[in-house]
C-alpha cells in the first residue's frame, strides 16, 4: 500500500505544494516516525490523525522546519529542499497555526500579524497604516472583521488568537497551513466559525495539514485522511471512502484484551463520591463514585475537563462547588498536603514540570511527599529516607545505579516508577494517574499496567485519566467520559467499545445539549 | 480608509485612552501637583523653581529613555547610576586637560556604549540575570571611580564645556535635549524593526525567534543605546554645576528605573513607552520640588519613590491575573 | 545532584581560600596575626548573618536586595524607640528587631501573595525602607547609647568577639535547617522545580515567607550588631551590603537560578572575600578599590558557573 501511494503522488506531477517521501526521525534511538510518505494538493484539507505517540507531531515538525528527518526527502513544487530551520520553510510557503499560540501579548493585532515582516515606507520605516490596513483587509477576508486591529493581543479569545495566526500565515503567502489540534481549546461557536474559515482557506487554494481528534470535523472538512500508527503510515484514502468505525480501527489497530492484564478480586465499598462539583468554568457538575479495587477511566480529547477535575480532587485548583467525600464524610481539600494526608495522590500528566525535580537524586524525589514520615526529631533520617528508595526501587524495578543516581539520568519509564514510588510511599488509599504511559516505551508501558492492576487487586481505589484509547478500554473496569468540561458518558467494561466511547468523546456538543 | 473605520466600535478617543492610559495618568499628576502647590505657595510656580524642575532634572529622563528600552526587552540595569558618574568624570578630566571639548563630550559616551554592548552580551549569550551582572559591574564602576579619582573634585571647567547651561531660544540645552531624545526615542520605537524588536523580545521570546528575530543580538543592541542615552545623560550631568563631584549619586539608578516603571513600562517586559518615562521623570521632580515647597522634609522623597514603584508594580500584577 | 559535585565546588573554594590567606600572609606580614583575624571577624559579622539567610533565598530561585535597606531601617528605629520615643533600650532593641523581621515578612507577602518576581518586590523595598529610614532619621544620627550596649559589637567571650559567636552559632543552626531537615528539602525543592514541589505537597508560600521574614530578621540583627559596634545610628548604615551578601553565596557555590548551594560553601566564599578585603588593604589598595575586586569576582564566578552548567548539558 505503502509504495502504491508514492507512485500515486509522484505521477500527480511536479506542483505540489509540499510533498514528503520516505520520511524517517528517531529520538534517543527510537524510532517516531518510520518511512512515511505524505503529500499535500493545492486546495485540499488533509486530515492527519493517529493516536498520541503515533508520530503525527513529529511529522509536522518535519514539515515546519523545526525538525530534520534522518531519512527522507521533502520537496516543494517538485524540486527537493531541506529546511533547516522554520525561517526556510516560511519561505517555501508553509506555515504553522501552534497548538501553543506564538503570539505577542503586549503588541496590537496588526503588529501580530506582520511582525517580522511589516510593510515600509519609502524611508524604510515601518507603515502602519499599511500594515493595519493590510490587516484589516486579511481579517476581513476571514470573516473576522468585528476584531479590532488595534487591540492587545493579551485581551483576546483563544479562539480570536487562532484567526490571528491563520491572518498572519497568510500575511506570509504560506501555500500549506499546517493546523495542529486547532479545535482542542476553542468553545463550540468558535468551532464553527474556524471549520468556514477552513472552507474559505481551501477555496483560495490553500493546502491544510488538518490535525485533529474529533470526527465530526474530520468528515466535514477533510478531503482525504492520513492515518500513523507508532511511526509507520497505515494509509492515506479519500474521506469518501472510510467511516468512522474503520477510521478508529485503524488508528487503533490491535486486538486490545490481550495486552492487559485481567482483572483480579472485586470492588469494595464506595471511598471517592463527588457530588456536583466544579471549578470556575472548566470543571462543571461532576459527580461520580470510585470504590476500592476498582480502576475508573477518564477519557475524553485534551482541554475536555479531565486532568482539571483530578487538579481539582487533588487541591491544585480547589472545588468552588460541589462537594467531596471520603469513606462518606464531606471533606475540604484545600491543598495539595491536604490532599495527600487525605490519603489521595496524583501521578500527573506532565512528568518533568510537575511530577518530578529532575535535578535531584531518587531518594531525594521519593522523600519529597514523605517528608514528615521520613523524619527523626527535627531532622530527615537519611538511613530510613535511603531504605525508602531501595525499596521502591526493588518493588517497581526501577533500573538505575543506586538511590542517589539524578533522575534526569533515567528513562521514561524509570522516571514514572520513581513519580509511582514516591506517592506509594505516601500510602495513599486512592490513586489518581493522570496519562501514566505517556512517552515511555511498550515494556515500561506493560509494566505499569501490571502493577496498576496489582495496586487495584490489594483494594486500591484508582482513577486513570488517559488519552489512549486503548489504554483507556484495557484497563478501566468502568469508563467516565468528558467533554466541555461535563462528564458526557458512562460506560462498564462490556460496554465500552472504541466506538461507542470514541464518539460521546469526539461529538461536538451544543451548550443546550449538554446541559 | 479612515482610522475610525479600521477599528469598528471604538472612537479614536477611546483607543488613544487605552493605549496611553498610564502616561495619561502621569500627565494628569503633573498638572495637578502644580495647580495644588502652586495654590498653597506661590513661588513653586516661579520661573527659577519651573526652571530648576525640567533643567535640573532631564538628564534624569534621558537616562530613563534607555533604561526603558533596557526593561521593555525583559532586561535591568542596576548600575547606570555608577555608571553616569564614571562618565561625569572621565569627560570633566577630559576637559580640564586640555582635550578639544568634542573629544571630552564624545569619548565618555562611546565609552558607556561600549561598557554596556559588553553588559549586553554577557546577559545574552551566558544568561546569567542582567540584575546579577549590572550588580557587579556597578561595584566595579563604583570602587574604579571612587579610587581613581580619592573622591577629588574637578573644577576650573571650561565655560564652553558647559553644554547643560546653554540656552538656545531662551530654554536650556538640556530641556532641548530631554525633548528631542524623547521624540526621536518614541518614533524609533514604533517606526522602526529594530523598535519593535525589542518589544517582541521583551513580550514572547520564543515567539520572536520564530519570526525571525536574532533575541541575543536585540539585546546587545538594546544595551548598547541604552549606553548611548546613559552617555548623553552623564555629559548633561557633568556639565550642570561648575563642579564635577566625582561620585556616584545616590540612588540614581533607582529614580531611573523608578521613571520607566511608573512611566507604564511593565518590569516584565514587553510593553510601555518613552513618553511615559519622561514624564514620570518629571512628575518625580515636582514632587521632590513640591515637598520642600509644602515643607515636608525632602528626607521622604525615597520613601515615596519607593511606594510609588511598589504600587505600580503591584497595579501591573494584578492587571495581567486578570488579563488571563 | 551527588554529594561529590557539592563538595568538589567546596574543595576548590577551599583551597582557593587557603591559597589567598598564604599569599595575603607573605605580603603584609599584619595579615596573619590572632588580632587581625579576630578583628576580621568581627567586621564579617554582619554580612555573615545576611548571607545565612540570603542563601536559602537564592537556593528557592528568588533575591532579596532589600536587606541593606532593612539594616538601615533597623539601626534608625532603634534610635529613634529609644532616644525619641524614650523606650528602656532592651525593648527598643526588641522592638527593633521585630521591626526589621516585619519588613522581611512583608517582602515574603509581597512575592508569594501578588506572585512579584522577588527582583523587583525587593527592590522596591529597597527604596522604601530605606526612604522610611531617612524619614525617620532625617539624616539625623543617634549617640550617647550606654556603655553595656557595646558589648555586642565591641565586647568578647572567651577572647572571641561576641558577635563572631553570634555568627558562629547562626551558621551552625543554618547549616542544619538546609542541610538535615525536611525546611531544607523543600528549599531545595522549590528552587529546583517549583511547579513539581508544589505537586508534592510541600507548602511552598509558606516555606518562603519564612524564608524572606527570617532574612529580615538577620538583617535586623546585623543592624544591632552593627550600631553596637560603631556607636552610632545613621541611615545610610549598610547601603550597598546586598552586593556583598549575594557575592558572598553565589562565590560559595549557591546556583543563582536556584536549587543548589549550601551554607559551608557560603561560610567559604564569607572568608575568601573578607581575606581579600583585608589583604589588599593590608597591601596598601584603597578601600574603594575593593569594591571593584568583589564585583569582578562576582560577575567572575557567576561565569564560571554558567559555563559549568552548559558543559554538563542541563
Amino acid at each position: 500500500m505503502r509504495t502504491e501511494h508514492i507512485g500515486d503522488a509522484a505521477a500527480s506531477g511536479a506542483g505540489l505544494p509540499i510533498e514528503l517521501r520516505g520520511i524517517s526521525k528517531s529520538f534517543a534511538g527510537i524510532k517516531v516516525v518510520n518511512d512515511v510518505s505524505f503529500d499535500m494538493r493545492p486546495g485540499e484539507v488533509h486530515a492527519l490523525m493517529g493516536e498520541n505517540g503515533a508520530g503525527k507531531s513529529t511529522l509536522i515538525k518535519v514539515m515546519a522546519g523545526l525538525y530534520q528527518p534522518d531519512e527522507g526527502q521533502i520537496l516543494v513544487n517538485g524540486a527537493v529542499v531541506r529546511f533547516t530551520s522554520p525561517k526556510d520553510a516560511h519561505a517555501a510557503g508553509i506555515a504553522t497555526v501552534h497548538q501553543e499560540l506564538l503570539l505577542f501579548p503586549e503588541l496590537t493585532v496588526a503588529e501580530n500579524i506582520f511582525l517580522g515582516q511589516t510593510p515600509k515606507t519609502s524611508f524604510g520605516t515601518i507603515d502602519w497604516q499599511t500594515m493595519r490596513q493590510r490587516s484589516r483587509e486579511l481579517l476581513d477576508s476571514l470573516d473576522s472583521g468585528d476584531l479590532d486591529i488595534d487591540q492587545k493581543v493579551a485581551h483576546l479569545s483563544v479562539g480570536n488568537r487562532q484567526r490571528i495566526e491563520i491572518a498572519r500565515a497568510l500575511a506570509q503567502d504560506a501555500r500549506v497551513l499546517i493546523m495542529d489540534e486547532p479545535t482542542a481549546a476553542l468553545a463550540e461557536h468558535d468551532v464553527q466559525r474556524l471549520m468556514s474559515i477552513v472552507r474559505n482557506l481551501r477555496k483560495r487554494g490553500v493546502a491544510i495539514v488538518y490535525v485533529s481528534h474529533r470526527m465530526p470535523e474530520i468528515f466535514a472538512l477533510a478531503d482525504r485522511v492520513t492515518v500513523l500508527r507508532d511511526g509507520h503510515l497505515v494509509a492515506t484514502k479519500p474521506i469518501s471512502e472510510v467511516d468512522e468505525p474503520g477510521l478508529v480501527s485503524m488508528m487503533v489497530g490491535r486486538s486490545i484484551d490481550r495486552l492487559y492484564p485481567a482483572k483480579q478480586g472485586t470492588d469494595g465499598d464506595v471511598i471517592l463520591e463527588l457530588t456536583a462539583v466544579s471549578h470556575r468554568s472548566v470543571v462543571r457538575d461532576i459527580s461520580f463514585k470510585l470504590r476500592r479495587g476498582e480502576i475508573l477511566g477518564l477519557a475524553g480529547l485534551v482541554g475536555s475537563g479531565r486532568t482539571e477535575t483530578a487538579l481539582t480532587i487533588f487541591g491544585i485548583t480547589p472545588a468552588t462547588q460541589g462537594q467531596i467525600l471520603i469513606d462518606g464524610k464531606p471533606v475540604s481539600i484545600t491543598s495539595p498536603e491536604g490532599a495527600r494526608d487525605l490519603g489521595i495522590a496524583y501521578v500527573p500528566e506532565d512528568r518533568a514540570q510537575q511530577g518530578l525535580i529532575r535535578p535531584q537524586s531518587i531518594e531525594e524525589n521519593i522523600a519529597l511527599a514523605n517528608l514528615k514520615r521520613l523524619t527523626r526529631g527535627i531532622f530527615v533520617d537519611a538511613a530510613k529516607v535511603a531504605a525508602e528508595a531501595r525499596n521502591a526501587i526493588t518493588r517497581f524495578g526501577i533500573r538505575a545505579r543506586g538511590p542517589d543516581q539524578l533522575v534526569r539520568q533515567l528513562s521514561g519509564g524509570n522516571q514514572q516508577k520513581v513519580v509511582l514510588g514516591k506517592w506509594l510511599a505516601t500510602n495513599p488509599r486512592i490513586l489518581i494517574m493522570d496519562e501514566p504511559t505517556r512517552g515511555i516505551d511498550v515494556g515500561a508501558k506493560a509494566e505499569i499496567h501490571q502493577l496498576m492492576r496489582k495496586l487495584a487487586g490489594e483494594g486500591m481505589a484508582i482513577l486513570m485519566i488517559s488519552s489512549e484509547l486503548p489504554e483507556v478500554l484495557g484497563m478501566s473496569d468502568r469508563v467516565l467520559v468528558m467533554n466541555g468540561g461535563r462528564i458526557v458518558g458512562e460506560f462498564d467494561k462490556d460496554h465500552a467499545t472504541a466506538e461507542a466511547v470514541g464518539t460521546v468523546m469526539t461529538r461536538s456538543y451544543d451548550k443546550e445539549q449538554a446541559a | 480608509m479612515s482610522v475610525a473605520a479600521l477599528s469598528p466600535g471604538r472612537t479614536n478617543l477611546h483607543r488613544f485612552l487605552s493605549g496611553y492610559g498610564q502616561e495619561i495618568v502621569v500627565a494628569l499628576s503633573i498638572v495637578a501637583l502644580f495647580v495644588v502647590v502652586g495654590a498653597v505657595n506661590q513661588r513653586f510656580l516661579s520661573d527659577t523653581n519651573i526652571n530648576s524642575i525640567f533643567a535640573g532634572n532631564a538628564y534624569i529622563a534621558i537616562a530613563a529613555i534607555g533604561m526603558s528600552m533596557v526593561i521593555i526587552a525583559g532586561h535591568i540595569d542596576v548600575s547606570v547610576g555608577a555608571l553616569i558618574g564614571v562618565i561625569a568624570t572621565i569627560a570633566g578630566t577630559l576637559a580640564v586637560s586640555g582635550y578639544p571639548i568634542w573629544v571630552a563630550w564624545l569619548v565618555p559616551i562611546l565609552f558607556a556604549i561600549a561598557v554596556n554592548a559588553g553588559v549586553g552580551a554577557l546577559v545574552a549569550y551566558t544568561r546569567i540575570p542582567s540584575i546579577v551582572v549590572t550588580l557587579g559591574m556597578l561595584s566595579i564602576l563604583k570602587g574604579g571611580l571612587i579610587s581613581a579619582t580619592a573622591g577629588e573634585w574637578i573644577s576650573n571647567l571650561p565655560p564652553e564645556f558647559m553644554i547643560a547651561q546653554m540656552r538656545p531660544f531662551g530654554i536650556p540645552s538640556a530641556v532641548w535635549f530631554m525633548v528631542a531624545l524623547t521624540i526621536i526615542a518614541s518614533l524609533f520605537l514604533r517606526y522602526t524593526d529594530f523598535g519593535r524588536s525589542i518589544y517582541a523580545v521583551g513580550g514572547n521570546m520564543e515567539a520572536a525567534r520564530a519570526a525571525g528575530i536574532n533575541p541575543e543580538r536585540t539585546v546587545i543592541g538594546v544595551f548598547a543605546l541604552h549606553g548611548l542615552f546613559a552617555g548623553i545623560a552623564g555629559i548633561l550631568f557633568a556639565t550642570q554645576l561648575q563642579v564635577i563631584q566625582s561620585t556616584v549619586p545616590p540612588n540614581l539608578e533607582l529614580t531611573i528605573i523608578t521613571a520607566s516603571v511608573i512611566g507604564g513600562v511593565s518590569i516584565l517586559g514587553g510593553t510601555g513607552t518613552v513618553i511615559g518615562s519622561t514624564l514620570a521623570a518629571i512628575l518625580f521632580a515636582c514632587i521632590g520640588s513640591a515637598l520642600i515647597f509644602l515643607n515636608v522634609s525632602a528626607y521622604w522623597l525615597r520613601a515615596v519613590l519607593g511606594l510609588m514603584i511598589l504600587a505600580t508594580v503591584l497595579a501591573d500584577m494584578v492587571r495581567r491575573r486578570r488579563d488571563t | 545532584m551527588t554529594a561529590a559535585k557539592v563538595f568538589r565546588h567546596e574543595t576548590i573554594l577551599a583551597v582557593l581560600t587557603v591559597i589567598a590567606m598564604i599569599v595575603l600572609a607573605s605580603l603584609s606580614d599584619k595579615f596573619f596575626t590572632v588580632d587581625n583575624l579576630l578583628n576580621q571577624g568581627r567586621l564579617m559579622a554582619e554580612v555573615g548573618l545576611i548571607s545565612l539567610a540570603m542563601t536559602f533565598v537564592i537556593v528557592t530561585g528568588g533575591i532579596d536586595l532589600s536587606v541593606g535597606s532593612i539594616l538601615g531601617l533597623t539601626a534608625i528605629l532603634l534610635g529613634v524607640f529609644w532616644k525619641n520615643v524614650g523606650l528602656p533600650l532592651p525593648a527598643a532593641m526588641f522592638l527593633a528587631l521585630a521591626c526589621g523581621t516585619f519588613a522581611g515578612w512583608v517582602n515574603g507577602f509581597i512575592i508569594t501573595r501578588f506572585s512579584v518576581p522577588p527582583l523587583i518586590a525587593t527592590l522596591a523595598t529597597l527604596a522604601l525602607y530605606r526612604g522610611l529610614a531617612e524619614g525617620i532619621s532625617e539624616a539625623r544620627s543617634v549617640r550617647g547609647y550606654p556603655e553595656w550596649f557595646f558589648f555586642f559589637g565591641q565586647g568578647e567571650v572567651l577572647g572571641v568577639p561576641f558577635q563572631l559567636w553570634v555568627l558562629g552559632i547562626a551558621t551552625a543552626i543554618a547549616a542544619v535547617i538546609l542541610g538535615l531537615t525536611p525546611f531544607g528539602r523543600a528549599t531545595y525543592a522549590i528552587g529546583a522545580n517549583e511547579v513539581a514541589a508544589r505537586f508534592s505537597g510541600i507548602r511552598v508560600n509558606a516555606t518562603k515567607l519564612w524564608i524572606y521574614t527570617a532574612s529580615g530578621f538577620c538583617a535586623a540583627l546585623a543592624a544591632v550588631i552593627f550600631v553596637s559596634r560603631v556607636t552610632t545610628t545613621r541611615s545610610d548604615m549598610g547601603t550597598g551590603l546586598e552586593l556583598d551578601a549575594i557575592t558572598a553565596v553565589v562565590l560559595g557555590g549557591t546556583s543563582i537560578f536556584g536549587g543548589r548551594g549550601t551554607i559551608i560553601g557560603t561560610a567559604l566564599g564569607l572568608i575568601l572575600i573578607q581575606a581579600l578585603k583585608n589583604g589588599l588593604a593590608l597591601s596598601g589598595v584603597k578601600g574603594d578599590g575593593t569594591i571593584v575586586v568583589i564585583g569582578l569576582v562576582l560577575i567572575g564566578a557567576i561565569l564560571v558557573g554558567a559555563l559549568f552548567d552548559r558543559n554538563r548539558g542541563g
